[in-house]
C-alpha cells in the first residue's frame, strides 16, 4: 500500500498557492493540507494526483483571528491546535467540542480544520459544525477571494464548491450566544461517526428563541435539521416538545445504510442522538422550562 | 459405550514443592529488544540485492481468467519479472494441503484458471522497491470472464449453487455424522428439548504485523533460505519443499519474530512461497510483505464461520443429558487444516457438564471467501458459545437459575471420559465458580441490575462455564477418515541444553519461535527452576528448520506444556553427565550424591561439591581428567513427544484421548445495552481461569486480557462482511472494526490451579482462554439484559444494525 | 523521477536524505535512516504502530510524506533510552508486562510520550482513552495503561527531586 508518484510544491503564499494549481490543473494537481483524509486515499491508490500543492508554509493560513463579532480560522490551523485554542473555546465552542471527536489526537495534530471542511466527507465532524453555526467558507483563486455560505458549501459526497484552481483560506464563523452540543454515535472510539449533530440553541427567558442544528451521517452532505429547529423555536422546550421536534426532523431523513448501519439503524440512532443533542445544548443554554 | 479399551493413561506426576521460578510473574527475557525498538521483525531485515514484491488481488468473487498481458507492467521501471498464476503453477506444486480431498480443492499461491474470491492473487512483480512493484501492478491487464458467486454456506451446499471447485462436483468437501454414547436413548427419555439456531460470522487474528518472508534462492547450491514470521515448518518442512519442488534438505525456514500471530501465522505457506518462486526467477533476495488489505483479503487464516442448529435433551431438574449439534462451516474457497476446527471442538464439545451423549454433524461447504485457517481457539471458542447459548436457553425455558444449573452439571471426578472419548485430565469447576462469583461481586450486579431495570436501563450479567484444551494431538486431523492418510500421533517438541565453560546456560529452541506469547521466557523460568539459575542469566536461541530436531511449534496451547517436558528431558540427561564427572572429580559415589542449589554434593557433605559451572569447565577443557567414555562438553537434547494421545477406535465411536490436558474458566462480564442505538458497553468483568499451575501469572493474566479484548472484538465488532455477490466490505480497518483501549474495559483476573497429574510441575496451556470464553460471556450477558424485553440475539457479532432489528422485532410483536 | 531534499533532525541527530515526494515518512525513518523502530501496519492511519513524535506532537508516519516535515524535529522509539538505561516508559513496559508481541510497543511508547510530556498528572481514565489512539492486538490495554500511569508517577517524582534538589 504504497502512494503512486506525483510532483511537489510546498509554496510559501495563497498567490503563488493558487499560480500553481492553475498551472498545474491538467495534471490534477490537488492541494494538499495536513493529509489525513487525502494520503490515506493516496496509499490505496484511490486518489492518484499528479501534483500536490503543500500548504503548509503558506503562514497566513495557520492564524486565528477574531474580527468584531465573527471567528476566523485559517484553513491550515491544525485541528488539535484548534481544538485547544482559547480563541475557539470562546468564540466558538462547539467545534472545540466538535474537534474532540476527529479521529484521534496523532491525526488531529496533523489533520487541519480547512482540510477536512475541503474533505467534505459526510460522516465528518466539522462540516456539520460549519452548517450549524452558519460559517462562510473563503476562497482563493486566480481571480481573487470569494466567500460561500456553509450552506452552499457542500455539493455532495466528497465535493465542494470549491472551483478548480481554487483553495480553502479561511473559515469565517460568527459568534453565536446560547448553549451548543457536539454529540455523535461510533462504533469504536474515534472511529468515522454513523451520526453527529451539532447544535445550538439559544433561550430568552426559557422560550427557544433559535436552534440551529445539524447533522452528519444522513445523507450525502451534512444537513441542516430545519424541521427540528422550526419546532423548537418558540417553545418552552419539555420532554414531549423535544420529542416532537425529534420526530419532525427524522422524518424527513433517508439516510444511506452501509456495513456499520442499515438505513433504519441511522434513522435509530439519529434520533437518538438528536434528542441528546438537543438536550444537552438546551441544559447548557441555561435554566430548562 | 465405547468400542474399545482405553489404553492406560501415563503415570500420575508428584509434582516440585517450593519452586523458586516457575510461579514467578519475572519481567519477561524477550522485552528488551522490543522496548529499544530492535524487534527484527521480517520487515526490519535487509540483506544485499534485495527486491520486492507485490501481489496483484482478483477484483471478483468468481471468474474465469481469461487472459493476462503483463507486457507493460514488465517494461515499467524497476521491474525485474511479473509471475502470473499460470506460469506459478508451472514452477511450483499446490500448497501444503491437509484438507480432505486435495487434488480437487486444489490450493495454489497465485489462481491459474480461475479466481475463486475477492482478493485472490492473480500475479506477482518483482521490483527494486515495494513502490515500483505497487505502480507496475497497476498496469498488469488481466481479463476475467465473471462467474456467478456464492457467499452464503447453506446456499453453497443447496442444489443447483454455482461451484467452486468443478472438480469437486459439488460446494460440500466434508461431511459426516458421529454419534458418542447412546444419543437415542438420552434424547427419547429427554423431559424437554431446547432447540436453537445460532450463526457466528468470520473474524480473524489480524496481527498488527501482517505476514512476511524474505527468501533467497542460491543458485549455485540449489539451496532456499526463507526468512518467515510464520511458524511450525519443522515438521512439515517437507510440505514446503515439495511446493517448491525441491530436495527439503536443500530448504531453510528460519524463524523470526512474530509481531502477533494469535493463529494466524500457524504454517502460513502462501507469502513464504510466493517469495521463494519469485527469489529463483530472478535470483536476487526477494522480500514479500503482505499489507494490511493483503491479509484481511488473502492471508492464509481467516477464522471460523458457522451455523449451529442445535438440540440439547434436558431433564425439568435441570439435568443435561446429551446434545444433537448440527454445523455448517464456511471454509471459504480452500480447506487447507480439514475440518481440524471440528476436532478441537470434540475435545471439549461438551463443555464442563456431564453429559452422556453427542451427535455431531457437520458439513464443510466452499464458498467464493477468503479461506480458513487458524483463530485463538480453533473453533472450540464456537463451541463453546453454542454451548453455553443453549445451557442458557435452557435455563430461562426451564426457569432455573444460570448458576444452579451450570453447577448441577459440572464434573466433578478425573480423569474424565467425555462420551467422544477425550479426557480431561484435572479440574475444579465448583472451585473456579465460586472464586468467580465473589471476584465479580455477582450478587452486587444483581441487585444493580433490577434497580437499573426500575430506571428503564438493561445491564446483563452474563455468567459462563467454560472448557480451555491444550495440547493438541495430530489424531484430531485424522480421525474424520476412515482410512487417515497419515496416522501421525505425536507432535513433538525439542529443546537442546548447553552449559558453557562458565556454568551458562543456552536453550536452543526449534520450530518455536516467538510470536507475542513467551517462549524463551517459560524456559528461561523452566531452565533457571532445574538449574538454579537466575532465569534471565538463561540465553535463548532459535534454530532454523534445516537442521532443527523434530518440532511442531505453538498451537493449541501446547508451548509452555511441551517446552516444559523437553527441558525436564534435556535436563536429566545433562544432570547425568554432570553427576557422573562430579562424582569422579570428588571421589564419590554417585549414588551418595544429590543436587543442591546450582551443583552436585556428597549428601550431608556441603563441602564435598561441585558447582555446575566447576563441572562444564572440567567437561569443556579437561576431558582428559574423565573416564575413557565421556567426551568433551556438557550439552544435550530432548525430543519431548505428546505426553498423552491415544488411538480413535475403528468405528469412530471413541476419538481417543487427543487433547487432555483441560483448562476451564468462569467469565462475568457486565453489560449495559443501550436500546436506542444498539450498542453494548461494559460495567464491569471478571475473569477466572485455571490452567494448572501457573509458570508466569502475569503473562498468563496478559493472555487472558489480550484474548478478552479480542473475544470483544469477536462478540461486538469484528466481521470480514461479503455481500451478496462476495464483495468484500470491510477491507480496511476503517471498516474491520479492532477494538481499542475504550472498548475493552478493566477485567478483575482470578487464577485458581488444579495441576494436571500428568504434566512438568502440572502445567496446562492458557494462551488462547481469554478468547475462547468472552464471546460466550458477552452474548449471554447481553440476552440477560434484554431478556425482559424478549429479545434474544444469536448472531455474532452483535452489532447495533443486529441488536437494533432483534429490538424492533420484539417492540413490534408486542404491539402486534 | 522528482526528487526532493529533506533535511529531519531525528533523535538529536540532523541528517538530509534525497527523497522522492511520495516516499512516505515512515519508508523514510526505516530504509533511508535505518531506524526500524517504527513499524508499518495499516498504512491508512487507524492502528498507530507507525507513530512517532513530530516537534513534540504525535503523527501516524504512514500518512506523512517525508517532504511533508522537511525541517521538523523527529523523536522515535529509538530516542527513548539513554545508553543502557532504558526510559522510564519502557521500563515500566517491561515491568508491567505491557507488551507481548512488541509490534505496536514503539508507536504506542511514543504517544505515551506525548501524553506524559503534555500532562505530569495524568490520570487512569485519561491514559485510556489517550491511548486510544493505537491499537494492540496482544495486550487488551489493561497492562499498557498501569505502565504509563507508573511512569507518569515515577516521572513525576524524579522531577520534583531534581526541582527540590535544585531550590
Amino acid at each position: 500500500m504504497k502512494p503512486p508518484p506525483f510532483q511537489y510544491a510546498a509554496p510559501t503564499s495563497v498567490a503563488e498557492a493558487v499560480e500553481l494549481l492553475g498551472a498545474h490543473a491538467d495534471d490534477d494537481a490537488r492541494a494538499l493540507a495536513g493529509g489525513q483524509s487525502l494520503v490515506p486515499l493516496m496509499n490505496f491508490r484511490l486518489a492518484q494526483p499528479a501534483y500536490l500543492i503543500d500548504l503548509r508554509r503558506i503562514e497566513e493560513l495557520t492564524r486565528i483571528r477574531t474580527e468584531g463579532d465573527t471567528l476566523v480560522i485559517g484553513a491550515m490551523v491544525r485541528q488539535s491546535h484548534a481544538e485547544h485554542a482559547p480563541e475557539i473555546a470562546v468564540g466558538a465552542p462547539l467545534l472545540a467540542e466538535a474537534l474532540g471527536y476527529v479521529a484521534h489526537p496523532p491525526i488531529r495534530n496533523s489533520g487541519t480544520v480547512g482540510g477536512s471542511i475541503a474533505h467534505a466527507d459526510p460522516a465528518a465532524e466539522l462540516p456539520a459544525v460549519v452548517l450549524a453555526l452558519d460559517a462562510e467558507l473563503v476562497l482563493a483563486g486566480l481571480g481573487g477571494t470569494r466567500t460561500v455560505a456553509a450552506a452552499d458549501f457542500f455539493t455532495g459526497p466528497f465535493s465542494t464548491a470549491i472551483g478548480s484552481g481554487e483553495i480553502l483560506t479561511e473559515v469565517r464563523i460568527p459568534r453565536r450566544a446560547g448553549g451548543h452540543a457536539f454529540v455523535e454515535f461510533a462504533r469504536t472510539h474515534g472511529n468515522f461517526a454513523l451520526v453527529g449533530v451539532a447544535a445550538v440553541v439559544e433561550l430568552d427567558g426559557g422560550t427557544v428563541a433559535r436552534a440551529s442544528i445539524a447533522l452528519s451521517g444522513v445523507a450525502p452532505v451534512p444537513v441542516r435539521a430545519t424541521a427540528a429547529e422550526e419546532a423548537l423555536t418558540g417553545t418552552v422546550p419539555d420532554d414531549a416538545s423535544i420529542r416532537a421536534a425529534v420526530d419532525a426532523a427524522v422524518a424527513g431523513l433517508s439516510p444511506a445504510g452501509d456495513v456499520h448501519g442499515g438505513r433504519e439503524t441511522r434513522t435509530d440512532i439519529a434520533r437518538s442522538y438528536l434528542r441528546r443533542g438537543i438536550e444537552l445544548a438546551l441544559s447548557r443554554a441555561g435554566d430548562r422550562r | 459405550m465405547t468400542t474399545m479399551d482405553r489404553p492406560d493413561a501415563p503415570p500420575v506426576r508428584t509434582h516440585k514443592e517450593n519452586r523458586k521460578w516457575v510461579g514467578q510473574s519475572i519481567r519477561r527475557v524477550e522485552d528488551p529488544k522490543f522496548l529499544r525498538g530492535r524487534g527484527g521483525y521480517i520487515g526490519d531485515m535487509t540483506v544485499p540485492g534485495m527486491l520486492h514484491a507485490a501481489v496483484l488481488r482478483s477484483p471478483h468473487a468468481h471468474a474465469r481468467i481469461t487472459g493476462i498481458d503483463a507486457a507493460e507492467a514488465l517494461a515499467a521501471p524497476g521491474v525485474h519479472a511479473v509471475i502470473t498464476g499460470a506460469q506459478a503453477a508451472q514452477l511450483c506444486d499446490p500448497l501444503p494441503d491437509f484438507g480432505p480431498d486435495p487434488a480437487k480443492h486444489t490450493w495454489r499461491c497465485l489462481a491459474v484458471d480461475k479466481v475463486r474470491y475477492v482478493g485472490e492473487g492473480v500475479a506477482v512483480v518483482v521490483a527494486d522497491s515495494r513502490y515500483l512493484a505497487e505502480d507496475a501492478l497497476a498496469l498488469i491487464d488481466v481479463e476475467y470472464e465473471p462467474l456467478p458467486a456464492v457467499v452464503d454456506p447453506e446456499r453453497a451446499l443447496a442444489d443447483g449453487a454455482p461451484l467452486v471447485h468443478d472438480d469437486l462436483g459439488s460446494n460440500c468437501a466434508y461431511e459426516r455424522t458421529f454419534d458418542f454414547g447412546d444419543v437415542e436413548r438420552d434424547f427419547a427419555e429427554a423431559d424437554v428439548i431446547v432447540t436453537d439456531r445460532l450463526r457466528w460470522h468470520r473474524s480473524g487474528g489480524q496481527p498488527l504485523e501482517t505476514v512476511g518472508a524474505l527468501a533467497d534462492f542460491d543458485h549455485a547450491t540449489g539451496e532456499l533460505t526463507v526468512h518467515t514470521n510464520s511458524l511450525s515448518f519443522t515438521s512439515y518442512l517437507f510440505m514446503v519443499a515439495g511446493t517448491m519442488k525441491i530436495p527439503a534438505n536443500k530448504l531453510d525456514i528460519r524463524p523470526v519474530p512474530a509481531g502477533g500471530s494469535f493463529g494466524s501465522k500457524l504454517f502460513a505457506t502462501k507469502p513464504a512461497v510466493i517469495a521463494g518462486m519469485c527469489s529463483r526467477e530472478v535470483g536476487h533476495p526477494v522480500q514479500y510483505l503482505e499489507d494490511r488489505v493483503d491479509n484481511i483479503s488473502n492471508c492464509d487464516h481467516h477464522g471460523s464461520d458457522r451455523v449451529y442448529d442445535v438440540r440439547l435433551a434436558m431433564m425439568r431438574d435441570g439435568t443435561i443429558r446429551g446434545i444433537d449439534i448440527d454445523t455448517v462451516e464456511d471454509y471459504g474457497a480452500y480447506i487447507q487444516f480439514g475440518v481440524g476446527h471440528h476436532g478441537n471442538a470434540l475435545a471439549q464439545v461438551v463443555g464442563p457438564y456431564a453429559m452422556t451423549s453427542v451427535r455431531y454433524r457437520v458439513r464443510a461447504a466452499m464458498t467464493n471467501k477468503n479461506q480458513q485457517g487458524a483463530y485463538r481457539g480453533f473453533g472450540s471458542e464456537v463451541n463453546n458459545w453454542m454451548l453455553e447459548q443453549m445451557v442458557d436457553k435452557a435455563a430461562r425455558e426451564l426457569d432455573l437459575d444460570p448458576v444452579a444449573i451450570r453447577r448441577q452439571n459440572f464434573i466433578r471426578e478425573f480423569p474424565h471420559f467425555i462420551p467422544t472419548g477425550n479426557v480431561y485430565d484435572s479440574g475444579d469447576y465448583d472451585g473456579v465458580l465460586d472464586k468467580a462469583l465473589e471476584l465479580s461481586d455477582y450478587k452486587h450486579w444483581r441487585a444493580e441490575q433490577a434497580k437499573a431495570r426500575e430506571e428503564g436501563r438493561c445491564i446483563g450479567i452474563g455468567l459462563i462455564t467454560a472448557q480451555e484444551r491444550s495440547v493438541f494431538s495430530a489424531t484430531e486431523f485424522w480421525f474424520w477418515f476412515d482410512e487417515p492418510g497419515a496416522p501421525v500421533t505425536s507432535m513433538p517438541e525439542s529443546v537442546t541444553l548447553k552449559v558453557d565453560a562458565t556454568g551458562g546456560i543456552t536453550a536452543t529452541l526449534y520450530s518455536c519461535a516467538f510470536w507475542g506469547n513467551s517462549p524463551e521466557t517459560m524456559v528461561a523460568q523452566l531452565v533457571a527452576e532445574e538449574f538454579d539459575c537466575d532465569p534471565h542469566d538463561v540465553a535463548i536461541v532459535y534454530q532454523g528448520s534445516k537442521n532443527g530436531l523434530p518440532a511442531t511449534g505453538p498451537g493449541g496451547s501446547r508451548t509452555t506444556v511441551m517446552l516444559a517436558g523437553a527441558v525436564e528431558g534435556a535436563t536429566a540427561k545433562i544432570k547425568a553427565k554432570a553427576l557422573r564427572a562430579a562424582a569422579h572429580l570428588l571421589e564419590a559415589n554417585p549414588d551418595d550424591m544429590e543436587w543442591v542449589d546450582g551443583g552436585f554434593q556428597v549428601k550431608g557433605v556441603p563441602e564435598q561439591r561441585k558447582s555446575l559451572a566447576d563441572i562444564a569447565v572440567m567437561l569443556h577443557l579437561f576431558k582428559h581428567s574423565f573416564p575413557e567414555d565421556m567426551e568433551s562438553g556438557l550439552e544435550d537434547s530432548k525430543v519431548f513427544d505428546h505426553p498423552y494421545t491415544t488411538m480413535p477406535s475403528a468405528d469412530r465411536k471413541d476419538l481417543g484421548v487427543f487433547y487432555p490436558f483441560m483448562g476451564h474458566a468462569c467469565h462475568v462480564p457486565v453489560v449495559e445495552v443501550d436500546l436506542e442505538t444498539g450498542s453494548v458497553s461494559f460495567l464491569a468483568y471478571a475473569a477466572v481461569h485455571d490452567c494448572g499451575t501457573l509458570v508466569n501469572p502475569r503473562s498468563l493474566a496478559g493472555h487472558i486480557v489480550g484474548g478478552t479484548a479480542q473475544g470483544i472484538g469477536t462478540a461486538l465488532y469484528e466481521e470480514f462482511v461479503y455481500d451478496d455477490d462476495g464483495q468484500l466490505l470491510t477491507s480496511s480497518y476503517l471498516d474491520y472494526l479492532i477494538p481499542s483501549a475504550m472498548e475493552v474495559p478493566e477485567l478483575k483476573i482470578g487464577h485458581h490451579e488444579t495441576p494436571s497429574p500428568y504434566t512438568l510441575h502440572g502445567i496446562k496451556g492458557g494462551g488462547e482462554g481469554g478468547r475462547m470464553m468472552a464471546p460466550a460471556a458477552i452474548n449471554v450477558a447481553v440476552n440477560d439484559a434484554l431478556a425482559h424485553l424478549g429479545v434474544r440475539v444469536t448472531e455474532l457479532p452483535i452489532t447495533p444494525d443486529r441488536l437494533r432489528a432483534a429490538i424492533r422485532a420484539a417492540k413490534s410483536r408486542e404491539s402486534g | 523521477m522528482d526528487r526532493h531534499d529533506v533535511t529531519l533532525t531525528v533523535n538529536g541527530r540532523t541528517s538530509t536524505v534525497s527523497v522522492e515526494p511520495r516516499k512516505l515518512l515512515v519508508d523514510v525513518l526505516r530504509e533511508d535512516l535505518g531506524l526500524t523502530g517504527t513499524h508499518v501496519g495499516c498504512e491508512h492511519g487507524v492502528c498507530g504502530t507507525c507513530t512517532v513524535l513530530r516537534d513534540g506532537e504525535s503523527i501516524r508516519s504512514c500518512t506523512t510524506f517525508a517532504v511533508q516535515v522537511d525541517g521538523a524535529e523527529i523523536r522515535t522509539v529509538e530516542g527513548l533510552a539513554k545508553g543502557a538505561e532504558l526510559h522510564p516508559l519502557q521500563d515500566e513496559f517491561w515491568d508491567k508486562q505491557g507488551l507481548q508481541c512488541g509490534y505496536c510497543t514503539p508507536g504506542m511508547l511514543m504517544r505515551a510520550c506525548e501524553i506524559i510530556e503534555g500532562n505530569p498528572d495524568v490520570t487512569h481514565d485519561q491514559v485510556r482513552e489517550g491511548i486510544a489512539s493505537n491499537l494492540c492486538r496482544c495486550t487488551g490495554y489493561q497492562f499498557i495503561t498501569e505502565a504509563v500511569c507508573a511512569a507518569a508517577a515515577r516521572m513525576k517524582a524524579d522531577s520534583a527531586e531534581t526541582t527540590g534538589a535544585q531550590a
